[in-house]
């Protein structure tokens, strides 16, 4: 008798599942669904399962050797002109209970560099520390006559080079922990880190005269965040608090002959406790999150006459929240919702301070202007499933702003767009999108506070009522199974319909095509290239009534990139690589103005070159040769010797024109 | 007893009748259209039977299959902490019960990634069954989501480092699909991203957030300021577009100008401003004067994102 019974048994399942099926919806298998009535796992094995306890990984270190007149270049090689040392590791230790630990290093030594260890029992508590090191090169043949010193850029009789570089070291700790209790899954965790910010940068004062120079960055970031999670099966809800505090170390800058022509950013902090949640019912996810935040800053003012106060009370208050709704009706149709709103409320005091120049209308003082902004967004859409391969979506967004004192205190725009995802060719995937905006608001009013002595015909762009129309198509294409092919052509045009002065129309249109390829085990391959276009027009008036100039400005961006690798010689032992990119940035700007004027060179080349061979010495020792060859150009006619103009002093012709090369050899060691 | 075997007979010819229904049972299932197979594994899901002996069932033949082994590498082959993959129902709790698998191959298996027919929303049904914490929390309502990026489109499971957790290959996996974000890397001027000394996940949750454009701070502001603290003032003299949204003037992902700038100075300034005085004046080419060379505005105004100074109101001390 068992035996028919399970069959009836069987049967019912069998009705009760083509029933659940008929329901239409996508399927659900996540394991909390799963029917383990049957189950007994008590008996589940796993002698089959290797042991993957202990440690395993990798050590690297390892050299380079870099050729180059130029410090720019120390961007993709990583390091200066030199020889210098390198440390990579990835290493990772599984206990049998659960403890693990895992240590990754990334080129420490270089100048990006990072390191990341972290220590615990694996779902149930964490430790993690973290060192991180960014480095930019702008230029190591600044010339400028200031050098730096407590606060006084003091000039020297002779020119003399600088280096404008920024480095940036970051230390973290974090601490996590995670309980079940119950059905109810706790997460905790508190992070801590600090940045060290320091180096040059290009920057100007006026002394009456424009003098470009290099401003000393010496500051610290400190961070702290926490949060607090509290999970069921349906439901989520987090609490998460952040802290920031910088610490600027240069204080006002004076000349021996004029103090403080230069107030560097204030110091300045900020925190933001947010609560976040969200509701799973049947088919529909509900998350919202609302936060509270502040910025301060008060920081000593510098003290000049007609200055009423010691210290600034700054203060601005932040309130963000956002609800969204989710919810999939059947396997064809799905609606999503969302409201969300931003306020940024400046409660800090005003004054009238006195101004070392007149405007002509508010005269020699003034108050500080206190900037709100108010910003409510909502969105919906629809997706539609017509077929297997076929489904449509459409959708309407919504922003509206406010802000207090601008020249237009109330923008919005609406946009309407759909999308179209073909999946009948064979495998392929073809999606294509289209979208309209119109972007309005409140009656311009050119002579606002902060505008006061505008043309009115202007219109700032970026409130400026606007059309805005855009395309796009993405296709990807596996025609065998070897290559995959993506193509993005993108299209998008911005009117600016009601303007006399400023930009009024700008066009941007790309592609973008890629090509992955594995031909075998051992050969694989890429190819792309790309390009865009924008084209941007604007007028002006230097007679303060209609347009009496206008310009004309083609960008363009080349970028081609190819690479190989074979794994196949010397009985697999040796596999060789290349890698090339070229990149093209050019702009091309004319300005009308009874004649057309070219504007002269700006744009930027490279080409950036790698061969690398990779031999396995032994099953546990491989070692890498490299060779890197990077060629760079850029230009701008905006750059000048230092006294080529009168009136101004710059930092010299920033601009690169160099051949560099590096050689790399390291070591790897598996550990297992 | 005889009517016992009757009955018992009809009750097994009409199984018999209801199962033999579903025709897809004698249908190899690679074969099975998507629709089919997705209802015979809710079928299966539904009825439960699992393997008496868990891995080692599922083992016994696939053992041989590196990619299957390489599962024990990584996380989810762990047998801890209790509520790991391994420590429950193995192998099936993300690809469903062993049923009749075993027995003919002719049943299927949840399966996922390029071969598998199951839409994205099934396929991420396992996962979000257990990944369901703080950082998956905008998932329903990100664009991932709304555009049915699978999870496995991005994650791999069957390995010792999933190449989308590592930082040095989370940009390869981000800009397989955004192709404008990788050719934009390569720009005049960009974050270092090509390089991957900084990456798409220090700004964007890939799994959505309840911010602005999947960031990670609720603002695009927030977002810059957490590197960029010294523009976060709030400053005596503010300049309007700074306070409202960065990416007024600056594309962050790459632009064909310097310092990320959509255009450069003096006509970006002049797209802002054009009053009385010298702020209207035409450059007709750069590096003649003042107004067009070294940094054009910037070389009066060189506190744009705000100054401190009391008399810096034109925000140029």
């Amino acid at each position: 008798m068992k035996y028919p019974l399970n069959l009836i048994t069987l049967a019912l399942i069998a009705a009760s599942g083509s029933m659940m099926s008929s329901s239409a919806l996508a399927a659900d298998f996540s394991v909390n669904k799963a029917n383990t009535n049957s189950v007994n796992m008590d008996k589940f094995q796993c002698k089959r399962c290797p042991d993957n306890t202990g440690y395993r990984g990798s050590v690297e270190p390892g050299a380079v050797y870099n050729d180059s007149d130029d410090i720019h270049s120390a961007n993709a090689f990583n390091s200066e002109d030199g020889t210098h040392g390198f440390l990579n590791a990835d290493l990772q230790y599984r206990g049998k209970t659960g403890y693990q630990a895992k240590a990754q290093v990334i080129n420490l030594g270089l100048a990006n560099s990072s390191a990341h260890l972290e220590a615990g029992k694996t779902g149930s508590y964490q430790a993690e520390l973290d060192y991180r090191q960014l480095s930019q090169y702008q230029h190591d043949n600044a010339k400028s006559n200031l050098w730096y010193a407590d606060g006084t850029l003091t000039p020297s009789s002779d020119v003399q080079t600088q280096e404008l570089s920024l480095k940036r070291k970051q230390i973290g700790m974090e601490l996590s922990a995670e309980h079940q209790f119950g059905e109810q899954d706790y997460q905790v965790f508190a992070r801590y880190s600090q940045e060290e910010k320091t180096g040059y940068k290009s920057s100007s004062f006026v002394s009456p005269r424009p003098t470009n120079f290099g401003l000393p960055v010496d500051a610290t970031t400190d961070k702290i965040s926490s949060g607090l999670s509290i999970g069921g099966q349906q439901w989520l809800t987090s609490l998460n608090y952040q802290y920031s505090e910088y610490d600027n170390q240069i204080e006002s800058l004076s000349l021996p002959y004029l103090s403080d022509v230069y107030a560097p950013a204030p110091d300045n902090s900020a925190y933001q406790l947010s609560f976040s949640g969200q509701y799973l019912f049947n088919r529909t996810a509900i998350s919202a999150q609302l936060a509270t935040g502040r910025m301060m800053q008060d920081e000593a003012v510098i003290q000049t006459s007609g200055n009423p106060i010691q210290n600034w009370d700054g203060q601005v208050d932040t309130t963000d929240g956002k609800l969204a709704i989710t919810s999939v009706l059947d396997n064809r149709l799905r609606l999503v919702g969302s409201v969300s709103y931003s306020k940024r409320d400046n409660k800090s005091s005003t004054w009238e301070f006195a101004q070392l120049e007149s405007d002509g209308i508010s005269g020699a003082f003034k108050e500080n202007v206190l900037l709100d902004t108010e910003k409510l967004n909502y969105k919906v859409n629809v997706s539609y499933r017509i077929n297997s391969d076929y489904r449509l979506q459409a959708g309407f967004d919504r922003e509206e702003m406010d802000r207090s004192h601008g020249a237009r205190e109330q923008t919005d725009e609406s946009t309407v767009w759909t999308k179209l995802d073909i999946r009948s060719i064979p495998n392929s995937k073809l999606k294509l999108k289209a979208s309209f905006s119109q972007r309005d608001g409140s009656q311009y009013q050119a002579s606002g506070l902060t505008s006061s002595i505008e043309n009115p015909l202007l219109r700032k762009f970026y409130l400026a009522d606007r059309d805005r129309t855009a395309f796009e198509a993405k296709f990807n294409h596996a025609p065998v199974d070897w290559i995959n092919v993506s193509l993005i052509g993108r299209y998008a045009d911005d009117d600016y319909t009601d303007t006399t002065l400023g930009l009024t129309s700008s066009e941007d249109y790309s592609y973008n095509l890629n090509a992955d390829m594995q031909f075998d085990k051992r050969l694989s391959g890429y190819a792309f290239a790309g390009q865009q276009w924008i084209e941007s027009t604007q007028n002006g008036s230097q007679s303060f009534s209609t347009a009496d100039w206008s310009a004309n400005v083609e960008d363009e961006f080349i970028n081609l990139g190819v690479g190989m690798n074979y794994g196949g010689l010397l009985q697999d032992k040796l596999s060789i690589g290349l890698d090339y990119l070229f990149a093209n940035s050019s702009s091309d700007k004319q300005v009308v103005y009874a004649a057309t004027h070219p504007q002269g060179d700006y744009y930027s080349y490279s080409h950036s070159a790698e061969l690398y061979a990779n031999y396995r010495v032994s099953e546990l020792l491989d070692a890498k040769l490299g060779y890197r060859y990077e060629r760079y150009y850029d230009t701008d006619n905006a750059q000048v010797d230092v006294n080529a103009i009168d009136g101004l002093t710059t930092l010299g012709k920033l601009n690169h024109n160099y051949n560099a090369h590096q050689v790399m050899l390291s070591f790897s060691y598996q550990l297992r | 007893m005889m009517m016992r075997i009757r009955v018992s007979n009809i009750v097994y010819g009409i199984a018999t009748l209801v199962l033999f229904s579903f025709s897809i049972q004698a249908v190899p299932w690679e074969q099975l259209p998507a629709e089919q197979l997705t209802k015979k594994l809710e079928t299966k899901f539904s009825e439960g039977k699992y393997s008496k002996k868990g891995a080692d069932s599922c083992l016994m033949c696939h053992k041989k299959n590196a990619t299957v082994m390489a599962l024990f590498d990584g996380v989810h082959g762990q047998d801890s902490p209790a509520n790991s993959p391994m420590a429950g129902l193995q192998c099936e709790a993300c690809h469903g019960p062993q049923g009749k698998h075993n027995k003919g191959g002719k049943e299927p298996m949840i399966a996922f990634g390029k071969e598998s027919k199951l839409d994205a929303a099934s396929q991420n049904s396992t996962c979000l069954g257990c990944h369901n914490d703080p950082k998956q929390m905008a998932w329903h309502s990100s664009s991932h989501n709304l555009d049915e990026v699978a999870c496995v489109d991005c994650h791999q499971i069957h390995t010792a480092k999933d190449p989308v957790m590592d930082k040095l290959s989370v940009n390869d996996t981000c800009t397989s699909c955004h192709l404008e974000a990788k050719a934009a890397m390569n720009k005049r001027s960009s974050h270092t991203m090509q390089w991957d000394q900084m990456t798409c996940i220090d700004c964007h949750n890939p799994h959505g957030s309840m911010g602005e454009s999947a960031l990670n701070q609720l603002t695009i502001n927030d977002t810059c300021y957490s590197c960029h603290a010294e523009k976060r003032g709030p400053f005596l003299w503010e300049h309007e577009p700074v306070v409202e949204n960065c990416s007024t003037c600056h594309n962050p992902h790459g632009s064909i100008n310097s310092t990320l700038l959509k255009s450069r100075a003096p006509l970006l300034c002049q797209q802002c401003h054009m009053d009385d005085g010298h702020a209207s004046r035409v450059v007709p080419q750069d590096g003649q004067d003042a107004f067009g060379g070294g940094k054009s505005c910037l070389n009066c105004h060189s506190q744009i994102h705000g100054s401190n100074h009391p008399a810096g109101s034109k925000l140029q001390r």
